[in-house]
């Protein structure tokens, strides 16, 4: 904007705490899902999966399955030929063609009048199956010689990185020759490594390893598709961004993307895993083959088994400091476990291992390697969580070997605003020092001796911290403004809410326009109507639908201004938004209510023109942000239950434009950390079938293994984000595994080096001790 | 989930009809938190579901520390979890309702439906096997009465016969000097099944322990008792010493194996654990 038109009242807006509208109805099951929308002739969608990790199809008999009354279709690939045979992606896999990949894969898809005739459909299609080695370690798989998982020929897939906006300036390196599961390479490098490793005085080893985990949402995936008489599809999607959902439909179905329609369902979470489209292909085909609307929605079951979730990550790491605590080199590398299709974020691990600490030589390679397993995607920061628990344990281990304290090491090395990333760019304002000091001066850390020797007969007490963040996503957007003949605002955007955003686009457009926030409408529309949106992901909704909002209330405060100046015969600047008017400063009783300007902007053959606000902005500048957080635990040496008596998430928001939904987040990712930590994990034999397909055994954490969370909010500005704003959604994601593991050395003296730490990892360890 | 035929039946004779020779393609439902997520994924197939929600008779729970309990096979878990008289008489058996699933669960899930999944790992098999409880079983030709040590017949399967239904549990008069207690280990605090589980039950007269029973679950196909522990404490003092070695000899009563839930040697590491910490707590409750 040209004009930047500060309003000097204060407006209900920014920095309140507001509670989300939505909240009681969510939690009295109101909320419509996409698995509650019944059209008129609905039928219901089942897969057919492979319970083999690798094998040839040889045969497939659907004839037993078409016969069943109530049977509208039975697919399979050959009835979808446009079908590519190197899938780039899991969306383009929609069913098998001649070969299963993992298990769990849909080799067929019926529709069925309901879903229990569907379901005895499966039963009767035939597969037969030659059942072929499966690569299912990563360490094995990236060896030559392993059963190949993609086609010869098929292309990376790092559409992933680029959604995250992340990190550049990594250059790729060829794959060495029949190694042919590794299916991107990068390394990033500074400085003389063995030089400085020769010179260490004290050089630590260790492999850390985590494995795959689900992003747990509570809507498993869900879409319902229809298709009208003129060819136009519609899709009600459960999805991180419906413009994107588009794209990918319409690049696997071939059709042209105007001729799609995606709205935007209610999401009931997606941390990732509802990025990239999954069953969204396969169900339009069922709809269009059927001429009916079909509806699919994954069971529990079926996300564990076939979602996406996050890669197992292996890191080694090796690094070197003198005495005095100077760091002298780090050596990594990190293996990260696609599954069957590339897509992983190999570069941002890199930059935190070795760039998040001052390390004067660094080597770390990092590799992307398929397995028989099912193919990744984003997870809440994707690969930090997993990179912050090897360094951060690794920071702790070394201060304990020089008998420093670890957070004065940290704060020592910690990079700077300036200081040159892993890649050679330079970090961007952040505040990862701020916050590891605020987390410093918490009474829980300064008595963390008290805390220690307080532990009663039998049992353990320790306290642990860490610090992590994420670097900041950036993607275009846009956003509308309009004025409505009643003074009240309407924000249009393609922003899918999952997570309390759209309160604090109200508040951005309420405060930058200059009403209050009762005033403001924010509606999220569908791909036909909204303007171009990005997804919610990387934390960037604030950060970038809110600096479009910001910008398209500003447009349309400036339209309002413009209006009410030629009305009141003033100048612009020297007209203020109040209480509903536009008035004259310092001549209070001259003024014009906003409700007239809308008005005419409506009213028949008026000469004033609707105010519109429009904005759409690109990005060129992230703004990382940084959590830490300190736990304080209770162990049980014989049995190796963990009690968590604290948690503390410091957490730099930039500016919190809603510090109630600010701490949601703060208390959520720390939830979704301290599972990671703790209990979670999917677990594959060694034919690559998970053995914990259920929430039983694949255990997310419950109210009843938390404490009260208490969150400190920090405030460093951003310089590019709205009123200041930083990502909020990813960072406390991070921390938690290096936190308990920090504190488990401190409480028993044993130091975990595969999550999750579960009572059996942490009970025998203290019996080898 | 597949289709199925539900029956109501209203007592147990009509029960007793519905199941008759329809062998395993009819299921009893008492509860339902096993069975109907067994057939939402499709591990059970049943032609007929036969819900025991509308029969009293079997939600008898009556009796006292003197006489002992009749417990009704549909007594819910949370019953067994709030029922003060039987809560102070069986503390082990209440534990063992306490801790299953979520409160949610526990006002569905039942002590017949636990004990007839037969899962090894059940939490209140342990406290029936270590208080000589006895299953009543309805079945064409009138009532039996089978102990509980033999009910079980491996992984899923028990004695009960395929037109037989299980009525209650008979538990006998515990004795003045006897204390219970039930612990098992999870990795999660609720919604979790039993990595091992353990039940202990001590009789004392004149400061020695006159009959101990130790159950263990999650460590064999069935419920198991440790009857090597139990033989080396009965006669002696429970001094802390004691029971150590009961512990250790328990450890040799359990064939765990590993799975997605433990491994085998951290299951053997629990019955020591669990042994030792319920023998203990049931021996304070003893002397209370």
């Amino acid at each position: 904007m040209s004009t930047v038109m500060k309003t000097t009242r204060d407006v209900k807006g920014v920095g309140l705490s507001i509670p989300r509208p939505d909240g009681p109805e969510k939690v009295t099951g109101k909320v419509q899902y996409v698995a509650d929308i019944q059209p008129k002739g609905l039928l219901h969608a089942q897969l057919l999966r492979s319970p083999h990790a690798h094998a040839r199809i040889k045969r497939i008999d659907t004839s037993r399955a078409k016969e069943l009354a109530g049977v509208r279709a039975v697919l399979t690939a050959a009835d979808m030929p446009y079908l590519k045979k190197k899938a780039p992606t899991r969306a383009h896999a929609v069913l098998a063609i001649d070969r299963v990949v993992f298990a769990g894969q849909p080799v067929a898809a019926v529709a069925a009048d309901e879903l229990a005739i569907a379901e005895e459909a499966l039963d009767l299609i035939d597969v037969e199956y030659e059942v072929l080695a499966a690569a299912v370690d990563p360490l094995e798989s990236m060896k030559p010689g392993a059963p190949p998982v993609a086609e010869a020929g098929t292309e990376a897939d790092t559409s992933e990185a680029q959604a995250h906006g992340s990190v550049s300036g990594v250059a790729a390196v060829a794959k060495p020759a029949k190694a042919v599961n590794i299916s991107q390479q990068t390394t990033l490098a500074r400085g003389d490594v063995a030089k400085g490793l020769a010179e260490s005085d004290v050089v630590i080893e260790k492999t850390y390893r985590v494995p795959m985990v689900h992003q747990g949402y509570l809507e498993p995936h869900a879409v319902l598709a229809q298709w009208d008489t003129t060819g136009q599809l519609t899709l009600w999607a459960s999805t991180q961004g419906s413009f994107n959902t588009r794209s990918e439909v319409a690049d696997v179905l071939e059709i042209a993307e105007n001729r799609i329609k995606v709205i935007p369902v209610e999401c009931g979470g997606g941390f990732g895993g509802k990025i990239r489209a999954l069953c969204e292909p396969v169900t339009a085909e069922l709809a269009r083959v059927t001429g009916r609307p079909v509806r699919y929605v994954m069971t529990r079951r079926e996300e564990l088994v076939a979602g996406m979730p996050a890669p197992q990550v292996i890191i080694k790491l090796k690094t070197g400091v003198q005495r005095d605590g100077t760091l002298m080199a780090l050596d990594g590398e990190i293996i990260i476990e696609s599954g069957a299709f590339s897509g992983a974020v190999l570069a941002v691990g890199a930059v935190f291992l070795a760039s998040l600490y001052k390390w004067p030589a660094f080597e770390v390679r990092g590799f992307e390697v398929l397995t028989h397993k099912p193919s990744i995607a984003a997870y809440r920061a994707p690969v930090a969580p997993h990179t912050i628990y090897a360094i951060d344990s690794h920071m702790d281990q070394i201060a304990d070997a020089i008998g420093q304290d670890p957070v004065a090491f940290r704060l020592r090395h910690v990079e700077r605003e300036g200081e040159p990333m892993a890649n050679n760019q330079p970090w961007a304002s952040n505040a990862a020092y701020e916050v590891l000091e605020r987390l410093a001066q918490h009474p829980s850390w300064k008595k963390r001796d008290e805390w220690k020797k307080s532990a009663p007969a039998g049992r353990l007490r320790g306290t642990g911290l860490s610090l992590g963040g994420w670097l900041g996503g950036l993607q275009p957007t846009s956003a509308t403004v309009r004025l409505n003949p009643d003074g009240s605002l309407s924000v249009l955007t393609g922003q899918v809410d999952i997570a309390g955003t759209n309160i604090a686009l109200a508040q951005i457009a309420a405060t930058a326009y200059g009403v209050d926030i009762d005033r403001v409408k924010i509606t999220t529309g569908d791909t036909d109507v909204a303007p171009m949106t990005g997804l919610s992901a990387g934390s960037k909704t604030v950060y970038t639908v809110g600096t479009a909002v910001l910008q398209a209330a500003q447009d349309a405060r400036r339209q309002t201004l413009e209006i009410a100046a030629k009305e009141l015969e003033a100048a612009v600047q020297d007209l203020e938004i109040e209480d509903g008017k536009v008035v004259v400063r310092g001549v209070p009783d001259k003024g014009v209510t906003i409700a007239s300007i809308g008005k005419k902007g409506n009213l028949y053959m008026s000469k004033v023109p609707p105010v519109l606000g429009v904005a759409n902005p690109a990005f060129t500048q992230q703004a990382p942000a940084f959590a830490g957080q300190l736990a304080r635990i209770e162990l049980d040496p014989d049995t190796g239950e963990v009690t968590l008596h604290e948690f503390v998430v410091a957490q730099d928001v930039g500016k919190a434009i809603n510090p109630l939904a600010c701490e949601g987040q703060m208390q959520g990712g720390a939830v979704q950390s301290l599972g990671i930590a703790l209990t979670e994990g999917l677990m594959y034999d060694d034919k690559g079938r998970l053995m914990n397909p259920s929430l039983l055994d694949y255990r997310k954490l419950t109210a009843a293994d938390l404490p009260n969370i208490e969150c400190i909010i920090v405030e460093k500005p951003s310089p590019a984000g709205p009123f200041g704003a930083r990502g909020v959604g990813e960072p406390p994601i991070v921390p938690a595994p290096a936190a308990i593991a920090n504190a488990i050395e401190d409480a028993a003296g044993v130091r975990l080096t595969e999550l999750p730490m579960t009572p059996e990892r942490i009970a025998l360890a203290i019996a080898a001790r | 989930m597949r289709r199925f035929e539900l029956v109501t039946p209203g007592s147990v004779d009509d029960c007793l009809s519905a199941l008759k020779g329809r062998g395993v393609e009819v299921k009893v439902l008492a509860g339902g938190t096993d069975l109907i997520a067994q057939l939402k994924v499709g591990m059970l197939k049943v032609a007929a579901v036969v819900d025991l929600s509308g029969v009293a008779e079997l939600r008898v729970l009556e009796g006292d520390a003197r006489r002992g309990f009749r417990i009704g096979a549909a007594v819910t878990a949370r019953t067994l979890e709030r029922d003060a008289k039987l809560r102070a008489a069986l503390p082990s058996l209440s534990e063992s309702g306490a801790l299953v699933g979520s409160i949610q669960i526990r006002n569905l899930a039942t002590l017949g439906g636990n004990i007839c999944n037969a899962a090894p790992s059940a939490d209140m098999a342990p406290p029936l096997l270590a208080l000589d409880a006895e299953a009543v079983i309805a079945g064409a030709g009138g009532r039996r009465r089978v102990p509980m040590a033999s009910f079980f017949k491996g992984v899923r399967q028990t004695v009960l016969g395929p037109d037989e239904l299980l009525v209650e549990f008979a538990v006998p008069a515990t004795g003045p000097k006897s204390g219970g207690a039930y612990l098992r280990h999870t990795p999660r605090r609720e919604l979790d099944i039993a990595v091992v589980g353990v039940a202990s039950q001590v009789s004392l007269a004149d400061g020695v322990c006159t009959k101990v029973r130790i159950a263990l679950a999650a460590v064999a196909p069935v419920p198991v008792r440790a009857t090597a522990a139990e033989q080396a404490l009965e006669g002696q003092p429970l001094t802390s010493q004691a029971i150590a070695r009961a512990a250790d000899l328990a450890v040799e009563a359990a064939r765990p194996i590993s799975d997605q839930r433990g491994s085998a040697e951290f299951r053997r590491h629990l019955v020591r654990i669990l042994t030792r910490r319920t023998l203990t707590i049931a021996l304070e409750r003893a002397t209370a």
